[in-house]
Parts: structure tokens; C-alpha cells; sequence
């Protein structure tokens, strides 16, 4: 009987793990660069330089541009720099021509430290990674939905796996290479079982933050059709007060600031908005900084424009949105500072090898039925193409994508997209590639077609920018020299499964095919 | 953190020792039973240490983040360098030992 279930949960495993693993490798690798997200626009947008941070001198600067350049408009929104995002970005809402219009939104960024406009280069930068990992580049809710269900799948995937390991404590610390598929089998336990805590916080909290696509019916039976009104409720909009219509300037704000950081003892404030800036009923929101590990929704202070009166702030949130906050701060890790952001680097990569180092041994293990006859089936073929498309296609997509930044003229239109276009040729063309070339000669290329474009982006980015990499490591902009340097070591590590991949090849056709799969591990890690 | 991931490296090398399959792999020969379950008991001991090194050090909130994320890297670190670097791997659980009073008194 209870074999039987491990056998049955087993089969479950393998099954789902392969239908979804490819897109799942993509969710969980393109998540992964999102940890490093502002890092990642910042050196998409070098323009935007990095500067000391002062929250008061940069607020006082955006005040005095948005009152030079936009002191009729109904609304302004101040995002003030952080020590990740260096830019400080204004936006105004135009009034509206008509009562009951939207107004358009204008945004510009600026020097925080001299005010000035500062234009950087068209792009998507790292936002690109974050939508996609969870928009999957589908319109909505497509998307959403299918990286939902991926996400349950994910779970059924993690919990079915340690129905199956047998022996999780015996083998906890085992890993033994070159012994085939037996190694790819510790490698995708190793990974799995060390880093679980961190697959099941990531996986479950993916479904609490899609809660209400998961699980509607609650929302649905309380409130029927007008889920908006669910909405309204759990995030109570702050109203905006009506204009009184009398002229009366806007006191400064900067020293607002610690003001509202005595409101959340020592919080920071990331977002200003102004409404009805230069009228009698001015009002202020300060929106605090996500830096707690639980994310606080909303979390804001209000104060009156012109006296700088405090009106309001929003209550703690109740327990239930605690929790559910904390598994959201959890998955995002926006709190985290640059070591514990590595880890969670760290731990991203080591869950994408789980399920690279899955989809591999799915075919190893059927492979070796045909290693004889040298035909392979239609199916095997296939699940081949698609491992190969999907992991060192994906890859060498990324370092398109990241070279396309500096290559693709700045005053292009539709810049932004074009790069995205990129990654997209480039991981299609990874198809065609794979499905005209044999399985090993389709891995080998395309991991050094990876290492090649991974080593050519610090090259590429000093040909053409000043942002080189001795110049950003003598001014001491580490995001911009580790993102080099990351690039290098990314493509160094290809270049190097590649390598392995060609020997491990070259023995494969004197000595017996099993040996193949032993070197294909550090593949695996390659990949990522 | 830090440490709280030398307690870590430390207590996962030493319950990995505790086993006799790589403590014959690791130092040639099968432990005793008394060596095991010293060397389990100090392990547990030094992963506990290192969850309280971790949360005095950041409140409980961040505490438990830092620990769970310096318990992943530790065992991964360790389980990677086995088959590869035995020596080093022992090595770098001394060192850590040795070198977590150190670390104790600087987070002091």
C-alpha cells in the first residue's frame, strides 16, 4: 500500500515536473535576475547616475522642478532614490480636460543631487525580468494565470519529491559525481532537499500573493459579482480632497520626512504624493519604504500641503494581512541588503538547477533504452529540443537582450521594446538551432554561443559607453562593476559546461553512452 | 551573519561526520559509536547556536531570515565541496570554528 503511493506520487512527480518544467525553468530563472532588479535598470540606464543619498536635499529639488515645470497639474508623484534605484523620478497628472477624465501622467527622472533632467536610454531594463516571471509576456490575465497554475504545479512538484526521496536524511549531504545518471539524481536531490525551505517559502508564497485568482470563491461568495467592492474595501483608497480653489503655495516638504519616520519609528519614505499641489487643500502622502520582512500594503502618513499638518495614517494592518503580507515580503525580498540579496540570488539559482537538473535526468533515464539503436523517438527528440531551447537558449536570450541595450541606437523608436524583440529572436532562432542540429553538438553550441555574449557584454559596454569596467570600479559603483563582473564570471562558467559537454562528448564515442550524462551535472550549473 | 554561517558551516560538518558512510570518506575510517553521537549532539548544538547567533544579532523577523538563508548556503557549500575538496572542506569547518570566537567578539 504504501509503496504503492510513493509509486503513484513518483509518477505524479515526474509527469507534471516535465509538462511544466520548462516554463517553470524560465519563471524561476527570469525571478531570479528580478532579485536584482534596480540593479539591473540601473545598468540598462547609465545615464541616471548614483549619487549620495540624501532624502531631504533630492526632496527639496523635486519640489522646486515640479513647481517650476508643473505647477498647475492635479497631482504629482515623488519616487525618491533609494541605495539600489539612483534616480529620482517626478511625475504630474495634468488636470483633466473634462470632469470625471483621467489627466496624463507626464514623468520625468533627475540628478539627485543637482535636480536636473537627466535622460536615460529607452528601456525596459530589469522591470522586464520581474514582468515576465510572472506575466510570462501574455496579456492579462493569460499570464497570471498560467504562472499560477505553474506556481501549484510547483508545489505538487516539491511536495510529490519528498514523498519520493526515500532517503532525505541519509542522503542528505550526498553528492557524488561522475557516475552518470546516478550524479544528476544527487545533484537534484542536493539542491532540492538543502535549499527546500526556501523552493516552499518561494512556491507557496507565489500562491498566497495570486490568492485571489487561486482561490476566488471566498471573495466571490461574500461579494458576488462587484469584486471590486472586495477591493475598495481591503485597500481603502485615500480620498482626495476637492480643490478649494484658492491659490496658497505649498509649504516645503522635506522636513515632512521625519515626520512621518517618528510615525513608523525610524521607516523610510519612499513615495510622495501630492494632491492638489498650490491649493489651499494640499494634502500629502508619504508612502513608506518596503524594509520590514512583513510588507506593510499601503503603508502611508498624511499631511496638510500648506500648514504641514498631520491628518492621518493608516492604522496597522490586522493580523490576517500580516501574514499574508510577510509571505509577500518574503518572495520579493525587497528588504534585503546586498548579502542577503546575493543569497537569495543564490537560492534562486539553486531552485532553477533543481528543476534544470529534472528535466535532464526525465530524458536520461529514456534515452539510455534507445543509446543502441541511435534512433530516438519523436517524443524524446522533442523534450530534447525543448531542454536545450529552454535552458541554453533562454540563457543566450538574456545576454541578447542585455547586449541589445548597448548596441541598438539610443534614439530609436520604440527602443524599448526592440530589446525585448531581441531576447525573443534570439530564443526562438535557439529553436531552430536546436531542432537542426544533434542533441550534444545543439548543447555544446549553444552554451558557447552563451559564454560568447556573456564575455562580450563588459567588452561591448566599455566600446561603447564610459560606464566601463575600470572606470566603475575606480568610482566605486559597485552595481554597475558587479554587473559587469557578473556578466564575465556567467559567461567564463559557460564556456567552462561547454567545455566539459565537448570532453564528456569526445569520450562518449570511444567508451559506452553512459558515461555522457556523468559530466552533464556541471552543465547544469553552468546553465545558470 | 557571519556568525551565524561559520556555527552553520561548523554544525553541518560536524552532523555530516556524524555519519559513518562520510566519515569514512573524510577521515578513513568509521567513527565510533561515542565519536557519533558526539558529533551529532555537538552539531544539533551548533546549529542552535547559530539560529540565537543570528537572531540576537537582527531581531527574530530578520534574524530568521539571515539564518535560514546562511543554513542553505553552509550545507550547500559543504555538500558541493565534499566530493571535490575533502580536505578543504574539513578545513574550512576548522577554521570556521576557530575563527567564530572571533566573530562572536567583533558582533559583541
Amino acid at each position: 500500500m504504501k509503496e504503492g503511493f510513493r509509486q503513484a506520487m513518483a509518477w505524479l512527480h515526474t509527469w507534471v515536473g516535465l509538462v511544466f518544467g520548462w516554463l517553470l525553468f524560465a519563471i524561476f530563472l527570469t525571478g531570479t535576475l528580478a532579485y536584482f532588479n534596480d540593479e539591473t535598470t540601473h545598468w540598462m540606464q547609465p545615464e541616471i547616475p548614483s549619487r549620495p543619498l540624501n532624502a531631504e536635499a533630492s526632496l527639496t529639488l523635486a519640489q522646486n522642478y515640479l513647481q517650476q515645470h508643473a505647477a498647475g497639474a492635479s497631482r504629482w508623484l515623488i519616487d525618491l532614490p533609494d541605495a539600489r534605484d539612483p534616480g529620482l523620478t517626478v511625475r504630474w497628472q495634468q488636470s483633466p480636460g473634462k470632469p470625471g477624465e483621467r489627466g496624463r501622467f507626464e514623468s520625468k527622472t533627475l540628478d539627485a543631487q543637482t535636480g536636473s533632467e537627466v535622460q536615460g536610454r529607452e528601456s525596459m531594463g530589469g522591470e522586464f525580468f520581474y514582468r515576465f516571471h510572472f506575466q510570462l509576456q501574455m496579456p492579462y490575465p493569460w499570464g497570471r494565470w498560467l504562472a499560477t497554475i505553474a506556481a501549484m504545479v510547483m508545489f505538487v512538484a516539491l511536495i510529490t519529491g519528498i514523498i519520493t526521496h526515500k532517503k532525505i536524511f541519509k542522503d542528505f549531504f550526498t553528492f557524488r559525481p561522475r557516475k552518470g545518471q546516478r550524479s544528476w539524481l544527487d545533484g537534484h536531490n542536493a539542491v532540492g532537499v538543502l535549499v527546500l525551505p526556501f523552493h516552499l517559502m518561494i512556491t507557496y508564497s507565489s500562491l498566497v500573493i495570486f490568492m485571489s485568482m487561486v482561490m476566488p470563491a471566498s471573495i466571490l461568495a461574500s461579494y458576488g459579482s462587484d469584486v471590486n467592492k472586495f477591493y475598495d474595501e481591503v485597500f481603502p483608497a485615500s480620498n482626495t480632497p476637492e480643490r478649494a480653489n484658492i491659490a496658497q503655495a505649498l509649504a516645503p516638504m522635506a522636513p515632512l520626512l521625519a515626520k512621518a519616520s517618528e510615525q513608523w519609528s525610524g521607516g523610510h519614505t519612499a513615495r510622495l504624493s501630492v494632491n492638489n499641489p498650490g491649493d489651499a487643500n494640499a494634502t500629502v502622502v508619504l508612502s513608506r519604504a518596503g524594509d520590514g520582512v512583513v510588507h506593510d500594503f499601503g503603508r502611508a502618513v498624511t499631511f496638510n500641503g500648506v500648514s504641514g499638518q498631520m491628518l492621518g495614517s493608516t492604522p496597522n494592518q490586522p493580523m490576517a494581512m500580516a501574514v499574508g503580507g510577510a509571505f509577500y515580503g518574503l518572495h520579493m525580498g525587497h528588504f534585503a541588503g546586498p548579502v542577503l540579496r546575493w543569497l537569495y540570488f543564490i537560492c534562486g539559482l539553486a531552485g532553477t538547477a533543481m528543476i534544470g537538473t529534472g528535466l535532464v535526468i526525465w530524458l536520461g533515464k529514456r534515452q539510455l533504452k534507445h543509446a543502441k539503436s541511435g534512433v530516438m523517438p519523436f517524443e524524446l527528440r522533442l523534450v530534447e529540443v525543448l531542454n536545450i531551447a529552454s535552458m541554453a537558449g533562454l540563457v543566450t536570450a538574456i545576454a541578447v537582450f542585455f547586449l541589445a541595450n548597448r548596441l541598438l541606437p539610443t534614439g530609436l523608436a520604440g527602443r524599448a521594446d526592440w530589446e525585448v524583440n531581441a531576447f525573443f529572436i534570439a530564443w526562438g532562432l535557439s529553436v531552430v538551432h536546436a531542432l537542426s542540429r544533434p542533441g550534444r553538438k545543439a548543447w555544446i553550441e549553444q552554451l558557447a554561443c552563451g559564454a560568447l555574449l556573456f564575455t562580450a557584454v563588459p567588452v561591448i559596454n566599455a566600446l561603447t559607453t564610459p560606464w566601463n569596467l575600470a572606470a566603475t570600479l575606480t568610482q566605486g559603483d559597485w552595481t554597475l562593476a558587479g554587473f559587469d563582473l557578473t556578466c564575465f564570471a556567467t559567461g567564463v562558467f559557460l564556456a567552462w559546461a561547454a567545455w566539459k559537454m565537448q570532453r564528456a562528448a569526445s569520450t562518449v564515442s570511444v567508451k559506452n553512452p553512459r558515461r555522457e550524462k556523468a559530466r552533464a551535472i556541471t552543465l547544469e550549473q553552468g546553465a545558470n | 551573519m557571519l556568525l551565524a554561517l561559520l556555527l552553520c558551516y561548523a554544525g553541518f560538518t560536524a552532523l555530516c561526520l556524524s555519519m559513518p558512510r562520510h566519515h569514512d570518506e573524510l577521515l578513513g575510517h568509521k567513527p565510533s559509536a561515542s565519536r557519533r553521537q558526539a558529533l551529532k549532539i555537538g552539531g544539533w548544538l551548533l546549529l542552535c547556536l547559530s539560529l540565537w547567533a543570528a537572531v540576537t544579532v537582527n531581531g527574530w523577523s530578520f534574524g530568521l531570515v539571515d539564518w535560514f538563508a546562511v543554513l542553505m548556503l553552509s550545507a550547500l557549500t559543504l555538500v558541493l565541496l565534499m566530493p571535490y575538496r575533502p580536505r578543504l572542506a574539513l578545513a574550512l569547518a576548522g577554521l570556521s570554528l576557530l575563527a567564530s570566537p572571533v566573530a562572536a567578539w567583533a558582533q559583541c
